[in-house]
């Protein structure tokens, strides 16, 4: 494109160029801007339908209550959110105790010990763990876990139960600690390891005492992130833990301290925060009920928990990262 | 570490204890292994169920063995070239069947009896399996192995997507599309040609206003005209002549005109002929969806033939789908001969083309698969749109630093966290907005559809970024230098290269919104419905909402077998979808 005057135009800033320039340039903005909107959008969501159940249910009640029963039959709704907390922290914990030794220690051997080949065949196989649809780990636990575990150590186990969810929630969880926490230490320069070795250590105790004290944070905002994952997963623990809110009977040991019998939560069925958001949906969309805004409360609590726990992960793995 | 519980030395200084390293090696391990060999035993007996394996007889087993897997493996064999390779396959499948029945009976005498296992399944399962990967690995980088391979990828992939493009029929007017196309899709291509031949970049811009202008003007006509074409030539008009028509251009550029001509030309007639001649005559095997069925799996093939038979090399891997065919059907004429108890596999075709219903051996997927295929293929579009171009927004149109570069690390850290929010929210998120607020109903495909693409969206954009900026910035640079504008610039520089890498991970993301059924209960999808939607708003099943369905059932039929073939029906299209995401991305590297 030419101009008839003597210099060239070096900007060929036509008027369509200008336009189809700005048309797209809009466009892709526009797109970016989606996931912001996407953000206010659950917050604002979360918020509205949470805030007309505080209206209804005391948040004092709420959260220090420890019977759920949205739905009864004769009447008296009760929200209290302790039962589901306990269920909830019956599978994290339970999960968190399968995916993070085994996700720290196939993170060592995958930056420390695995050739390169090994590693090549390992890192996607461990993919795959996470790549499995978590309603079909929800079936596995029902279906095969369980009976498993009923026919060898717990004879007395209920069909639906916490312990066979959350082991699956745990090895689903096994690949997030594992990724994380190997490029925490495969970001560990190899003069630290060399130096390790100069002074006499052997593999092992480089690896325990150099590599994973300098990857410590990466391997803490893993733990935060498989926590936060398991928190909020939904599927396994509905297909096979049940839907039963269940206040287990709290003891007292002689100091005063309470405490839980954990064959009486890991053996029975329980439910989880997310299970009561699920049961009520089963039910109930249309809107205006009280059940209906309490599953935005419960989806509200969810939402904050997940979001403190990423935001710490994020702070944890910034703030202490070492500057090589 | 020093030890001092050596005998003979003194003190044992300078001795390192090995014994402790050597624990630790082995238990980091283990630990890496422990929980894909949970996962791996778990497939197993969903596999065992879902095919009924428990009650195939040896003789069944050995059959197949020996008319379908055996040649196979010999293919393998034959197309790695490698003698070494062959004396360990044939060591391991040997020594692999003696360890295999040594371990397996001590197993049985000293521990008991392992359920729904026998000696052969464990044959099966541990070296059948594994060493069928392997030799199927090294038999693809010979010649005639990816030559065979590329051809049966292709039938398969070719009639999974026109069985797909079907399906989606079910639900987009095809009329309306008709309309579209010859109004929109067509005036725009010509328009698109005549440019690119001409060089007239005018006629080139004019592109997306022409489509855009035909595609309203379908949508204002639809109501209107109300004589069509039937279904046959409609899917002829729009879907299989374009497809042959590219098939013919892919050619002509590498080949001749007849050659182009004919591999354009023949799937199309043989296409028509099938699709017209058995809806004329009444049969059951013609009418439109196999005409769509043909042309889509027909043109690729015959392009891929005619590359194949261009280079010359390794032209008779081209067999491998015969000797797989022959294999299959000599197995069963000998099964149906002597009579041998063959076992009744839950996946089957009733399963697959059947509604559910409650007996376990008339429960079919058949609503649930439609309805997932429909999902996907809205929230591909969708995620593949948003994704592309909000990556190009903050890789290539933002600056790193003043107002513009704390709103782009903004959206970064937002879309870090959106990535991280449990799916069961975005299911409120749909159910409050999408479903009450904008009245797209409870559970139809439009509201599904939204809040998964919007729940992938995060991972898309995420990949998409790293397939952008893994494009070397001296391309960039280049293309600025001659002068070309930023849009132009990302358009001819920047998504030609960074495209395989969009694609694979969009794919990944898409293989996590398949599986997805939190979100789906939370906007009241229905857990099982009868038939397959009718339109964008009516009730939707998935997948995975019928299997979640049916788990809940306590018959053992539908416990141990219509969920585990669900189960593997949905892991079989998963592992197709990343297979294909992985081929992509390998191809890619391999290219670049």
């Amino acid at each position: 494109m030419t101009d008839s005057t003597e210099s060239p135009d070096l900007q060929r800033r036509s008027g369509l160029t200008r336009l189809k320039e700005g048309t797209y340039g809009g466009f892709f903005a526009a797109c970016a801007a989606i996931t912001l909107l996407t953000t206010v959008a659950i917050i604002a969501t979360l918020l509205s339908d949470a805030v007309m159940f505080f209206a209804e249910v005391p948040i004092r009640e709420f959260l220090f209550s420890t019977s759920w029963s949205p739905n009864p039959r004769g009447g008296g709704q009760t929200f209290g959110i302790v039962a589901l907390v306990i269920g909830t922290l019956t599978v994290t914990i339970t999960a968190a105790f399968v995916a993070l030794p085994v996700g720290t220690l196939t993170a060592i051997y995958l930056s420390e010990y695995a050739t390169s080949n090994a590693r090549s065949i390992l890192k996607p196989l461990l993919e795959i763990l996470a790549g499995i649809p978590t309603v079909v780990y929800g079936y596995f636990a029902l279906v095969y876990v369980t009976p498993a575990l009923k026919a060898t150590l717990f004879p007395e186990m209920s069909t639906f139960n916490a312990l066979s969810a959350s082991l699956m929630v745990g090895i689903m969880t096994i690949p997030m600690v594992s990724s994380i926490s190997e490029d925490a230490m495969s970001a560990v320069p190899d003069d630290l390891r060399q130096a390790g070795y100069g002074l006499g250590a052997t593999k092992f105790e480089v690896s325990t005492g150099i590599v994973v004290p300098a990857s410590i944070s990466g391997i803490a905002s893993s733990y935060i992130l498989a926590v936060s994952r398991a928190i909020g997963e939904t599927m396994i623990v509905v297909v096979a833990m049940g839907a039963q809110a269940r206040m287990p009977t709290v003891g007292e040991t002689v100091l005063g301290i309470p405490y839980i019998n954990p064959a009486d939560v890991l053996l029975e069925s329980g439910m989880t925060i997310t299970v009561a958001m699920v049961q009520i949906a089963g039910g109930d969309l249309t809107g205006g009920t009280i059940p209906y805004d309490a599953m935005f409360a419960l989806g509200l609590t969810l939402f904050v928990v997940t979001f403190v726990m990423n935001v710490l992960s994020d702070i944890i793995a910034e703030r202490y990262r070492e500057e090589y | 570490m020093a030890t001092d519980t050596d005998t003979g030395r003194v003190e044992g200084f300078g001795e390192v204890s090995r014994v402790r390293g050597i624990a630790f090696e082995y238990l980091s391990l283990g630990a890496s292994v422990f929980g894909i060999f949970a996962l791996a035993v778990l497939l197993v007996y969903v596999t065992i169920d879902a095919f009924d394996l428990a009650n195939a007889s040896p003789e069944w087993l050995l059959t197949y063995f020996l008319t379908l897997v055996v040649p196979f493996l010999g293919f393998c064999l034959y197309s790695a070239r490698d003698r070494a390779l062959t004396r360990r396959a044939v060591t391991v499948a040997g020594g692999g069947l003696v360890a295999v029945a040594v371990v397996f009976t001590l197993v049985e005498t000293f521990v008991g009896q392992i359920p729904r296992l026998n000696w052969q399944l464990a044959y099966l399962f541990a070296v059948g399996i594994p060493l069928t990967g392997y030799l199927t690995y090294m038999g693809a980088r010979g010649q005639p192995g990816s030559v065979g391979f590329g051809l049966v990828g292709r039938l398969i992939g070719g009639t999974a997507v026109g069985l797909a493009l079907t399906v989606l029929f079910l639900v987009f007017d095809p009329r309306l599309w008709f309309l579209a196309y010859t109004l929109g899709v067509v005036p725009a291509t010509l328009a698109y040609g005549y440019g690119y031949v001409r060089e007239v970049p005018t006629a080139m811009t004019a592109v997306i206003p022409i489509g855009i202008v035909g595609t309203l003007g379908a949508v204002l006509l639809r109501p209107i005209v109300d004589t069509y074409p039937t279904t046959v030539f409609v899917y002829l008009w729009t879907l299989a002549i374009p497809v042959a028509v590219a098939g013919a251009l892919v050619v002509a550029a590498r080949g001749g005109r007849t050659t182009a001509l004919a591999a354009g030309g023949v799937p199309l007639a043989v296409a028509t002929a099938v699709g017209l001649g058995g809806q004329l005559a009444g049969l059951a095997v013609g009418g439109p969806n196999a005409l769509v069925v043909l042309a889509v799996a027909g043109v690729p093939t015959a392009v891929y033939l005619h590359r194949v038979f261009d280079v010359g090399e390794g032209v008779i891997g081209l067999g491998l789908p015969v000797l797989l065919a022959v294999g299959a059907l000599a197995g069963a004429l000998v099964v149906e001969t002597f009579g041998i108890p063959a076992p009744n596999p839950w996946v089957s075709e009733t399963f697959l083309t059947e509604a559910p219903s409650r007996t376990a051996s008339e429960a079919g997927l058949y609503p649930a698969i439609v309805g997932s295929v429909i999902i996907i293929a809205m929230v591909a579009v969708l995620s593949f749109v948003l994704g592309v171009a909000t990556s190009v927004f903050l890789e290539e149109y933002t600056a790193d630093s003043g107002v513009v570069g704390a709103l782009t690390r903004l959206l970064q850290i937002n879309i870090a966290n959106l990535a991280a929010i449990p799916s069961v929210v975005y299911g409120l998120l749909g159910l409050g907005l999408f479903a009450n607020l904008l009245g797209f109903g409870f559970g139809t495909a439009v509201t599904v559809s939204l809040t998964l693409s919007l729940l992938i969206l995060p991972i898309t954009i995420i990949s998409a970024q790293e397939a952008i900026r893994s494009v070397p910035d001296d391309l960039r640079r280049g293309s600025d230098a001659m002068g070309a504008t930023r849009w132009q610039t990302t358009k001819n520089i920047v998504l030609p290269e960074a495209f395989p890498g969009i694609l694979t991970g969009t794919i990944l993301a898409l293989g996590r919104a398949i599986g997805e059924t939190a979100p789906l209960i939370m906007v009241g999808a229905a857990t099982t419905v009868f038939s397959p939607p009718s339109s964008l708003f009516s009730k939707f099943s998935a997948m995975p909402m019928q299997i979640y369905a049916w788990a809940n059932f306590p018959q053992a039929e539908f416990r141990y077998g219509v969920v585990a073939a669900g189960v593997i029906t949905l892991l079989v299209i998963l592992i197709g979808m990343n297979g294909t995401a992985i081929l992509l991305r390998n191809r890619a590297e391999r290219g670049s």
